[in-house]
């Protein structure tokens, strides 16, 4: 446990070393909410209520989902899959550690770091722009955005990883990575609820594990889902992150098999 | 008229070499083709659903966002596909590469900025010049004025791009860091999807004066519709051409910074 906390502290000085970069990281992120907070600003200026949504419902959703954001998808196992394509995983496989953990480590210093940071941010930016937000009260429902974002964030790891892992077999492993970045903003739920999409659409969203990762737990938070609606969302992203978790497993076994350690 | 001949040769040869590297990967070319057709559709998605419910966003009818929309991703692409060669800058500069390049016959603001051109931005530009010119049809017809207008303001959009990317090189070779500042011109510059118009003050004044993205993304657009006054043609050019010109100013202090790192 204690070597895990040292890769902790580890990260966290790694990211202090590149502090520019990491100051810049964080004006990115500001910059990409207030694109889609402004947006939203302005669709809301001539309705009261639009897609079953007041502006404070709207706004709140927006802002938030910058604190959900790096909490569930703040992560580094992009790295894994380059580590295998460069060969420096073996440094990782001859030494007394779980990958997975180390990784899981490494997240959490992520994680942490980023969210102190949001919440800061989101501060400032309510202060600044005064816009009227919902404060959820209800022990219930914040019980229930707890699991969802805590389940949110299991799928995202593993699906993250699942990705890395296609590294045993291919070189290309940005390709995909850009893919799946495509597809959660979109189906994720980043830039908007998924609800206000054609009924077609926000089927197909709810059959891919991505709405779990932003609408789910910021739908659960706005108290806009009944107790049983909620139950039955953790249960169906329980089975998703389940079944990634066995995927990854499964690949990661696989590809240690077929890893050839080239390039080193 | 020499220079400018042996600058055209050399950036053929850099694109083609571009071209070549890019397409060797054929799977991975085609995901990224995918993933940039994907984010084109969703956003259109997300820009009709709007307008399932609103029949004007400020004064613009669905027909003429998605013509502003469409303008952008017109701007936007070319601009990825001559100044791709700056997503791959840092690599230079931290391992001291870049005086491979200082050391060379040509200018390197020219290498940095132009020296590899990405094909899968040229494919992209089909449908949307085809997207554009349908919906121009669209829209009352193609009249010589408006085309005009709208062409030599795209071309002013351009230089406000080219005076981004170069900011962007200026600050890699003072600070090595690159890759998040130009995501977060990405992110300035995806403000104009929409027209800018549709943004309250004061955003809506600091995105045409102060961060010039109104004049590059609304401004071809606006004029090709004719809802732009002579003035603010005038104000255009002028931001283009001074914003121009300090971006290259910027550049040349930030070479006599250069450290050759690594090197």
């Amino acid at each position: 446990m204690k070597k895990y906390f040292q890769i902790i502290k580890g990260t966290w000085a790694e990211y202090m070393v590149y502090r520019l970069s990491f100051v810049l990281w964080r004006v990115r992120i500001v910059m990409q909410l207030l694109v889609t907070y402004f947006l939203w600003w302005a669709i809301f200026s001539q309705h009261e209520t639009l897609f079953g949504y007041t502006q404070s419902m709207m706004l709140t959703y927006i802002l938030l989902s910058a604190v959900v954001r790096p909490f569930v998808m703040g992560t580094r196992t992009q790295e894994v899959g380059m580590m295998i394509n460069d060969g420096s995983l073996s440094n990782y496989l001859t030494r007394p550690i779980n990958l997975f953990r180390l990784f899981w480590s490494r997240d959490i210093a992520d994680k942490s770091l980023n969210i102190i940071f949001a919440i800061g941010e989101i501060a400032i930016l309510i202060l600044l722009l005064k816009p009227s937000i919902i404060l959820q009260a209800n022990i219930t429902v914040l019980l229930f955005t707890f699991l969802a974002l805590v389940i949110g964030v299991v799928l995202f790891f593993y699906f993250s990883m699942l990705l890395s892992l296609l590294g045993f077999w291919t070189s290309e492993i940005w390709g995909p990575r850009f893919l799946s970045f495509i597809l959660v903003e979109f189906f994720g739920g980043m830039l908007f609820p998924l609800d206000i999409l054609p009924e077609s659409l926000f089927r197909v969203s709810t059959l891919l594990p991505f709405s779990y990762f932003i609408y789910f737990p910021l739908k659960v938070y706005l108290g806009q889902l009944s107790v049983i609606s909620m139950i039955s969302g953790l249960g169906v992203g329980l089975v998703w992150a389940l079944g990634l978790k066995l995927l990854t497993e499964l690949l990661w076994r696989r590809g240690l098999m077929v890893y050839s350690s080239e390039g080193k | 008229m020499k220079t400018v001949r042996k600058y055209f040769i050399l950036w053929g040869k850099l694109t083609a070499n571009s071209f070549l590297s890019i397409l060797a990967s054929r799977f991975g070319a085609s995901i990224f083709l995918l993933g940039k057709t994907l984010r084109f559709l969703f956003f259109f998605v997300f820009l009709l659903t709007i307008f399932t419910k609103i029949s004007f966003i400020a004064t613009y009818s669905v027909a003429q966002a998605v013509f502003f929309f469409l303008t952008f991703n017109l701007i936007d692409t070319t601009t990825q596909l001559f100044f791709r060669e700056v997503y791959r800058f840092r690599q230079l500069v931290v391992t001291g590469d870049f005086d491979l390049v200082l050391t060379k016959p040509m200018n390197p603001l020219f290498r940095a900025l132009v020296g590899g051109a990405d094909p899968l931005d040229l494919l992209m530009l089909i449908p949307y010049i085809g997207l554009l010119i349908y919906l121009s049809l669209q829209l009352g017809g193609i009249q010589f004025w408006s085309v005009t207008l709208y062409l030599i303001l795209i071309l002013n959009g351009f230089l406000i791009a080219a005076g981004f990317h170069i900011l962007v090189l200026a600050l890699a070779v003072v600070t090595t860091e690159i890759d998040h500042t130009i995501m977060i011109y990405r992110d300035l510059t995806s403000m104009g999807r929409v027209p800018i118009d549709i943004y309250r003050e004061p955003l809506r004044g600091i995105l045409t004066f102060i961060i010039p993205i109104g004049i590059m993304m609304t401004f071809p657009a606006k004029a090709f519709l004719g809802l732009l006054s002579p003035t603010s043609m005038l104000l255009a050019f002028i931001v283009g051409l001074v914003f121009f010109i300090l971006s290259v100013r910027i550049w040349r202090f930030a070479l006599t910074q250069y450290s050759s790192a690594s090197s």
